[in-house]
């Protein structure tokens, strides 16, 4: 079986409140599998390698967003083609903001998205912390923790990932959660967002491995200690 | 005057009940004069303020000081309770005042909570301010990283008379000592060379760009996590020279570390253990050095007799069993204690308790930073308790540590914790704060754990 490969952009900016947690949930679940897997960290001024299976951006600071922001001229359009072409990708929090429209930052000002998802993002006032529990159609309950001062919402139709049961999600007033086009994910849920979330990671997994056409069931995995953080999870306060 | 007499009664009342909420009568005083803190301050201290800041190792550096002022016979009052926010420091003070409003004492040394320093300094103007480093800690309540150094730089510039003492190994702290616009240099602390064991999965390291064009730092050492020895392009930002600086830094055993500073003939011997431990010592050591007259050889004989500082690290007896906490509460504290006391460590009873309380961060995802990965070889029992013990047991699971057993209960944990060590055994307890003191509580003797408290 080939090798799958995951292009983790910007490891050393955007990683932050456990993002990594979201590629060991990757890699151990493949490996659990007997699928062979490979992590390439794809820094500023550094090429995304053509054969890539899937795709991750985590969070990060503001400061750090506004070079990658730049950086991601360049690498805009190579993302939305792979992702045109079926390439499942994972974006967390600043990662996601970026790959919206555009953010306006309340420090930096407004930074250019590369504009996969049809989301504009506005920094505000008010820090959107806590559990959040979410519905989502294509995967059921979700549960995460959020911590972002930035208001996402959609420009025309929305997309969102599901409906928020429990915190603040993209945006105080509008309960979406995050958004969703083809293979792409976008949201706030943050750090262990995939080991408490499986079945997200193995569609990730799974379409990754399907990308040419030919689909590929995964094997049932033991999940009963992340069926049991996500109970403990749901039973938090906000 | 009605404030300091009702706080003053808080206190009482506090003591009587048993309640032990040490901010409370701060938070009293404080409803009925906003400016309490300043009454307080304002004149009383002839010698001067200190405050220490940072993310880890306040109380552990605080409490060296305190050690090394004692031994000088400095008179000064210190906020030791881990009680860190505006409210505990007029506490604090509050016990040192009569109720006439007098007050005595040469020195104040106060721990404050990153988040609040700026707050707390614009009003109690310290004469040095010691930062030990900054790291992702608690997210959810401070803000980002950038944004605490932010507000540290401001302050600073607002703060001209203050000296600063920086750890010059730690980037985004030394760099708060560049362009100050204040009268006074900074003092610099760091590490010259360390040997002895370091993780592989170390993935904490938050500030390895230069803070002021965000180009790539070159290290030529990296301890842990983004403290080491650096460099930026040449004529930009750099580590500056210490002043004050470790070298030869081993650790002895799993209980001390052996160092020199300044290229001293006789080697320091610190009792406690860890090389955030020396960035500690040296932290006071330095500050001790620039605000006191306490000479070398005497503070060097503190620091060797210095033993560990309210929960961060205590050992307790268990029907003959040593149960050694160590309160974890980012992923650089948890990664130092990994390499401290676990890399080596095959067959001791190894306890995580894990909440997610205000005072623990409400967040578990640091817990995915942590290098966990690193006591695969560990062969010993684990178990894990607190709220979020589910959380802690399935990032062991992803660490490829699957044989644990989750009870999340604290007095089952208690039990669990007896069933499954043996008597004269070693047992490590790795709580989270509101973990620990339910722990603290639960272990010890009620008695005898309130005494400590109130000291």
């Amino acid at each position: 079986m080939k090798t799958i490969r995951i292009a983790h952009l910007y490891p050393d900016r955007m990683s932050i409140y456990g993002d990594y947690g979201n590629i060991v949930a990757l890699t151990k679940r493949m490996a659990w599998r007997g699928i062979n897997s490979e992590v390439v960290m794809v820094s500023e001024g550094q090429k995304i390698p053509k054969d890539i299976e899937l795709i991750f951006i985590g969070g990060g600071q503001d400061k750090g967003q506004v070079i990658v922001a730049k950086d991601l001229k360049q690498k805009g359009s190579q993302i939305k083609d792979l992702v045109e072409g079926g390439t499942p990708l994972l974006s967390v929090c600043g990662g996601y903001q970026l790959l919206g429209e555009y953010f306006i930052s309340s420090e930096y000002g407004e930074l250019e998205g590369i504009g996969l998802f049809n989301v504009i993002t506005r920094g505000t006032r008010t820090r959107m912390i806590g559990n959040i529990v979410v519905q989502s159609e294509l995967f059921g309950e979700l549960v995460g923790f959020e911590n972002h001062s930035g208001a996402t919402e959609f420009v025309g139709r929305a997309h969102p990932l599901g409906k928020v049961k429990k915190g603040y999600g993209n945006n105080p007033t509008e309960k979406h959660e995050g958004a969703l086009y083809k293979n792409a994910i976008g949201t706030y849920m943050h750090g262990s967002f995939l080991p408490k979330n499986p079945l997200v990671a193995d569609w990730l997994i799974q379409r990754a491995l399907s990308k040419d056409g030919e689909v590929v069931g995964l094997k049932d995995l033991d999940d009963s200690i992340e069926l049991m953080a996500r109970k403990s999870s749901i039973s938090r306060p906000q | 005057m009605l404030a300091i007499t009702v706080g003053k009664a808080a206190i009482k009342i506090n003591r009587l009940t048993g309640s032990g909420g040490s901010s409370f009568p701060g938070l009293i005083a404080k409803k009925i004069d906003p400016d309490i803190l300043q009454r307080l301050v304002h004149n009383n201290f002839p010698r001067g303020i200190v405050v220490v800041t940072g993310t880890n190792g306040k109380t552990t550096t605080s409490s060296m000081i305190a050690s090394a002022l004692e031994k000088a016979d400095i008179d000064f009052v210190h906020n030791k309770t881990g009680s860190n926010m505006e409210r505990g420091l007029i506490s604090t003070l509050l016990e040192k005042t009569s109720v006439e409003g007098k007050f005595k004492a040469d020195m104040g040394l106060f721990e404050v909570d990153e988040a609040y320093m700026p707050a707390v300094c614009r009003i109690i103007k310290p004469n040095w301010i010691v930062v030990t480093n900054l790291f992702r800690d608690q997210l959810d309540r401070y803000g980002e990283l950038d944004r605490i150094a932010k507000s540290f730089r401001d302050l600073f510039d607002d703060l001209p008379q203050t000296q600063l003492v920086l750890n010059a190994d730690d980037p985004l702290v030394a760099s708060l000592g560049y362009e100050l616009e204040s009268e006074i240099k900074p003092v610099y602390f760091g590490v010259e060379d360390y040997i002895g064991p370091k993780l592989t999965s170390d993935h904490t390291a938050d500030s390895v760009f230069d803070p002021f064009t965000q180009e790539k730092l070159y290290f030529t050492q990296q301890y842990f996590a983004h403290i080491g020895k650096y460099r930026g392009k040449s004529g930009g930002f750099s580590r500056p020279k210490p002043d004050f600086r470790a070298n030869s830094v081993k650790q002895v055993g799993i209980k001390s570390m052996s160092f020199k500073i300044n290229s001293q003939k006789n080697a320091l011997k610190l009792a406690v253990p860890g090389l955030f431990n020396v960035y500690n010592a040296l932290a006071a050591y330095s500050l001790v050095s620039v605000a006191t007259t306490v000479q070398s050889d005497q503070l060097a004989e503190v620091l060797s007799g210095y033993s560990a500082a309210f929960g961060r690290s205590e050992t307790i007896d268990l029907e003959g069993r040593s149960i050694l906490m160590l309160l974890i509460k980012n992923p650089t504290g948890l990664n130092q204690i990994i390499q401290t006391y676990l890399l080596r460590e095959k067959s001791n009873l190894l306890v995580f308790a894990i909440n997610d309380n205000f005072a623990d961060g409400r967040d578990v995802s640091w817990l995915w930073d942590a290098a966990l990965e690193d006591i695969k070889a560990y062969k010993g029992k684990i178990i894990v308790g607190g709220e979020r013990a589910a959380d802690m047991a399935l990032r062991l699971k992803y660490a490829g540590i699957e044989d644990v057993l989750i009870e999340d209960d604290m007095e089952k944990l208690v039990e669990a914790i007896k069933a499954n060590s043996s008597k004269r055994s070693q047992v490590f307890l790795l709580p989270t704060y509101t973990a620990m003191l339910d722990l603290r509580s639960k272990l010890t003797a009620k008695d005898k754990a309130a005494k400590e408290y109130w000291q």
